[in-house]
């Protein structure tokens, strides 16, 4: 079927769907609809945020916790050594910083931009040695999340003062 | 203050301030805590590809079938119960296998055999050369350690830097 004779058929089954209401319930379901993309639309940026920052801050906390638990992650240095350490930390630390910016929202789409570029390396590095399994995929979720942020124009609950 | 299109006012840069101690402290913190890891650690330059950890059934004839001269068992530590590692500590002998110890034990490879009066215990990671085994008296008990069961992939283990491997014995006493 073409893109416009599914349009047309899906059109008029939903005219059909609303006519079948009373006219004062037909306004209400508008309202209420028109009503929930407006909240959707003003919020769901921030619900992005507030959630990309969990993540972040997750594993931010932990790699500065127990970064023993995280050198395996470390690609070329040996997992034993003290700069594998060093480096979980700095990463954590860095997953800290970026998830406090990006869930207070102060500088939103370059700490949005930072985190991207972090998840670009981290799903690279997780498909050159592991391949494109689950995991690295959730990844690509979290980088897909962390895009859509650095290009948020519209933000509720910003911290720019 | 703008910086790449973005204003931040000076509540914003006391916010990242307070942060970015904040995560200095908390390195500091990982930083002298950082041998308190896992026994024995696993760890690993990558994930490896590996066929599900297997724990044997008793050998008809151990004489024959050893693989090493038993060494001499090591005498016991701290219980395991006690260590900050024992709430993701799986066991594995004596079986059967729960579900949790086969995901724990992915990316490597343990065999346990009956060996005499006791038991031998090889643990690897997948994919590399086996090392030697162990021997343990009669009663002990092994145990695959896995703090974080989310680096399990398929048959990979995306971080060996968290898995570990313990012998107890009968008591849950730490031989290794």
């Amino acid at each position: 079927m073409s893109n416009t004779a599914w349009r047309n058929r899906a059109a008029s089954k939903s005219a059909r769907s609303k006519a079948s209401l009373p006219a004062p319930d037909r306004a209400r379901a508008g309202d209420l609809a028109d009503r929930a993309t407006q909240v959707t639309a003003e919020w769901a940026p921030t619900a992005a945020r507030v959630l990309l920052g969990l993540v972040l801050a997750w594993f931010g906390y932990h790699e500065l916790m127990a970064p023993q638990l995280w050198t395996g992650y470390v690609p070329v240095i040996a997992p034993g050594s003290g700069l594998a350490l060093a480096a979980v930390l700095v990463h954590g630390w860095v997953l800290l910083m970026l998830a406090v910016a990006i869930t207070a929202g102060v500088v939103l789409r370059l700490a949005a931009a930072v985190a991207a570029l972090l998840l670009v390396q981290i799903v690279v590095t997780l498909t050159i040695t592991g391949g494109l399994t689950d995991l690295t995929l959730r990844d690509v979720g979290v980088l897909g999340l962390a895009v859509c942020l650095t290009g948020a124009t519209r933000q509720r609950a910003l911290l720019t003062a | 203050m703008r910086i790449a299109g973005d204003t931040i006012g000076p509540r914003g840069i006391a916010v990242l301030a307070v942060s970015a101690v904040v995560g200095v402290l908390l390195g500091l913190h990982g930083w002298s805590g950082r041998h308190n890891g896992l026994p024995s650690t696993l760890a690993g330059s990558g994930p490896r590809p590996s066929a599900p950890a297997r724990v044997s059934r008793p050998a008809r004839s151990p004489a024959t079938t050893s693989p090493a001269t038993p060494s001499p068992a090591p005498s016991p530590g701290p219980k395991l119960s006690s260590q900050s590692y024992a709430s993701y500590s799986y066991q594995v002998w004596p079986g059967p296998l729960s579900t949790a110890a086969k995901a724990a034990a992915t990316g490597l490879v343990i065999a346990v055999h009956r060996h005499g009066s006791g038991i031998m215990v090889t643990a690897g990671v997948a994919g590399r050369p086996a090392p030697t085994p162990r021997f343990y008296p009669a009663g002990a008990k092994v145990f695959v350690v896995e703090a974080a069961l989310g680096d399990d992939s398929g048959n990979s283990d995306y971080n060996l830097g968290d898995d570990g491997l313990v012998v107890t014995n009968s008591q849950e006493r730490i031989l290794q």
